[in-house]
């Protein structure tokens, strides 16, 4: 067996997979209104990212998508106890003082504030809060600059310029920090004038930078096209229009409501594959390889898998079991949806499915090393 | 002033570009137009807002690469990344949401220097790089791409003027744009949002009262920080517009985009 197909190999997962797996996972938690199954959801997203994350700086992002998944919660329950005192329930939990809006808009400030108003908007603030704690995870897990060498090839160009614009911008910041220094010892001041002064420079650095590079891509042979790539290029464009054509017809078919059946979503699903395959003919042309490609292995499907067990449960549930899911009256006592919990769970098991990080560059580097050695 | 194309737009792209953005703009628009009795008509299903942050991508993708097909040169892929990692690095500068607005201006600039096509792309790039630069990844990046793109597209096909009327046109475009964002953006989540019956988004209701329901909706929760927006990317291109577009204008000539190459024997 390969050493990456053992998840006791240390390595970076694929960041698709993680991708997918926190995909699964927000797909679950947009079919319920239960705080059960969507607290377990963030406490499982909280497990894995604890379990697995790496010290990158994009590792960080999961605490500042908690926060904001708390101000959503936060700005849904203060807006439903401050706007809408047409739809309180008959528990009232205490009354702010009435402030009428004049006209006819029918909005009203501040009135009674009741415990099933406020509950529903926590429910409904939740859901909303664990979907974007999904994403956090995914953005912690799976790097989204990693995920960029395997953009289709299609898209290579707009990949490459992505990937110099990261290169470039620490530079930058450097860069207007540098100016802004030189600024303060000249004894400037801050104020309006002083943003022309500042961005100049770094613009016209970063300006200078780019058409050195230009050069340096050329003589380095960037942009060579294949030759098989006209007739592909052709076939590519047809797949691409005929496929939006598609999604234009689907799209409007799913909103009128009177065209016929076969122009909702079955158009639109023919006008996705199209211009899919589209995008696949397009990448042809460029006919380029990628360098150490990541493996995709054991421990990718089981994480992917993972989360699509965790969706797959959950959409089940919402054609068994709907009461369980949405609840009927925000006072009840939820109920457990056991199904939808246990595929949930298994969404957990990347704390052990997926490989550990490469404890340190350095180590990994004398450990293929060896591994080198040893293979010769 | 002669404004370079460095990203033509040919029959293939535009007709691509014209059908992705007409099923773009009804991703964000589509509340509006939903007829009851329809497949997403949402008193049956809350599923539209998820189908078009499914669909978004897609059609970002699709544009990018056939806007991109002919094959960027070295120089427009290098400027292409420099003028996003200013953006990005401007995005990282302002805490949040607030660093959007001089990258804004720069879109705008780069839009109206170097043509639409490249507006279009470079709202794009600059939109993601921003996004993986905070690790702020998520459904909104497709719609704050394609806006952005917009933005770009529409300053490159402004009408020609020069010296300070055309900083002033910029400038009033930014400050239009500034807050068309904003509100495009809205409605993107406004159907995820039900604050209070008042403000929020009925389905089949005539278009004159959800539109009523939005404006009200819009004016209590993002008016303010809009107009912040909107004041902030007219100012920047007010007070450094004309050094700026000199700049960029002096990169366009020195790189020497579209000019033919040819090999001599």
């Amino acid at each position: 067996m390969q050493p990456q197909h053992r998840p006791t190999y240390p390595r970076m997962l694929h960041p698709g997979a993680w991708w997918l797996w926190a995909l699964g996972l927000a797909a679950a938690a947009s079919r319920t209104r239960n705080p059960v199954p969507l607290l377990l959801v963030v406490a499982v997203t909280a497990l894995v990212v604890a379990a697995r994350k790496g010290d990158a700086p994009w590792a960080r992002s999961y605490a500042a998508f908690l926060k904001l998944a708390l101000l959503v919660i936060v700005l849904r329950v203060v807006f439903q106890a401050l706007l809408s005192s047409g739809s309180q329930g008959p528990t009232v939990l205490f009354t702010l003082p009435e402030l009428p809006i004049p006209g006819s808009t029918g909005i009203k400030l501040g009135g009674v504030v009741s415990l099933e108003a406020v509950l529903r908007a926590f429910y409904e603030g939740l859901q909303l809060a664990t979907i974007i704690v999904a994403v956090g995870a995914a953005n912690a897990l799976g790097s989204a600059r990693r995920l960029l060498r395997s953009v289709p090839g299609a898209l290579y160009e707009v990949g490459v310029a992505v990937v110099i614009a990261l290169t470039f911008a620490p530079q930058l910041v450097t860069d207007a920090t540098r100016v802004r220094e030189a600024h303060r010892l000249r004894g400037q001041s801050g104020g309006v004038r002083s943003l022309k002064r500042l961005i100049m420079p770094v613009l016209e650095g970063a300006l200078e930078r780019s058409v050195e590079l230009a050069a340096a891509m050329d003589s380095r042979g960037y942009g060579r096209t294949s030759d098989a790539g006209h007739s592909a290029r052709r076939a590519a464009g047809v797949f691409s229009l005929t496929g939006l054509l598609g999604l234009s017809v689907g799209v409007y078919g799913l909103l009128s409501g009177t065209g016929a059946d076969w122009m909702g979503m079955p158009m639109l699903v023919a006008g996705a594959l199209l211009s899919a395959l589209g995008i696949h003919l397009g990448g042809r042309r460029t006919g380029r390889t990628t360098y150490r490609p990541d493996p995709w292995a054991f421990p990718e499907w089981a994480v992917a898998g993972s989360g699509l067990v965790a969706a797959v449960t959950m959409f089940v549930t919402a054609e068994v079991a709907p009461g369980s899911l949405i609840l009927a009256s925000p006072t009840q006592l939820p109920p457990v949806p056991l199904l939808a919990v246990l595929g949930i769970l298994v969404a957990a098991l990347p704390t052990v499915l997926a490989p550990p990080l490469p404890r340190a560059a350095a180590e990994e580097t004398t450990s293929t090393g060896q591994r080198e050695k040893v293979a010769a | 002033m002669s404004t370079t194309r460095v990203v033509p737009l040919q029959l293939r792209s535009g007709v691509a570009l014209a059908l992705a953005s007409a099923v773009g703009l009804l991703g964000f628009l589509w509340p509006f137009f939903v007829e009851p009795g329809a497949a997403l008509d949402s008193s049956h299903s809350g599923d539209a807002p998820y189908l078009f942050v499914a669909i978004l991508p897609l059609l970002a993708a699709i544009v990018l690469a056939e806007l991109t097909a002919g094959g960027l040169d070295a120089k427009a892929v290098a400027m292409l990344g420099m003028l996003s990692a200013v953006g990005g690095a401007l995005r990282a500068l302002g805490p949040g949401m607030a660093g959007i607005e001089p990258s804004f201006a720069l879109v705008i600039l780069g839009g109206r220097v170097f043509g639409r096509g490249f507006g279009f792309v470079l709202g794009a790039t600059t939109m993601f790089t921003g996004a993986l630069i905070t690790g702020g990844v998520g459904p909104w990046l497709p719609f704050q791409m394609m806006t952005a793109a917009w933005v770009g597209f529409l300053a490159g096909s402004l009408p020609r003027l020069r010296g300070r009327a055309e900083v002033a046109l910029l400038a009033a475009y930014g400050a239009v744009a500034g807050l068309a964002f904003g509100m495009v953006m809205n409605i993107w989540f406004w159907p995820f949002v039900s604050y209070a019956p008042e403000v929020s988004y009925v389905t089949g209701a005539p278009l004159v009262e959800n539109l009523g329901r939005y404006a009200l909706f819009y004016v209590t929760t993002s008016l303010l920080w809009d107009a912040g927006r909107a004041v902030v990317t007219a100012g920047a291109l007010l007070v450094a517009g004309t050094a700026l577009l000199r700049a960029l204008r002096r990169a366009g000539r020195r790189a020497a985009f579209g000019v033919p190459v040819a090999f001599e024997r």
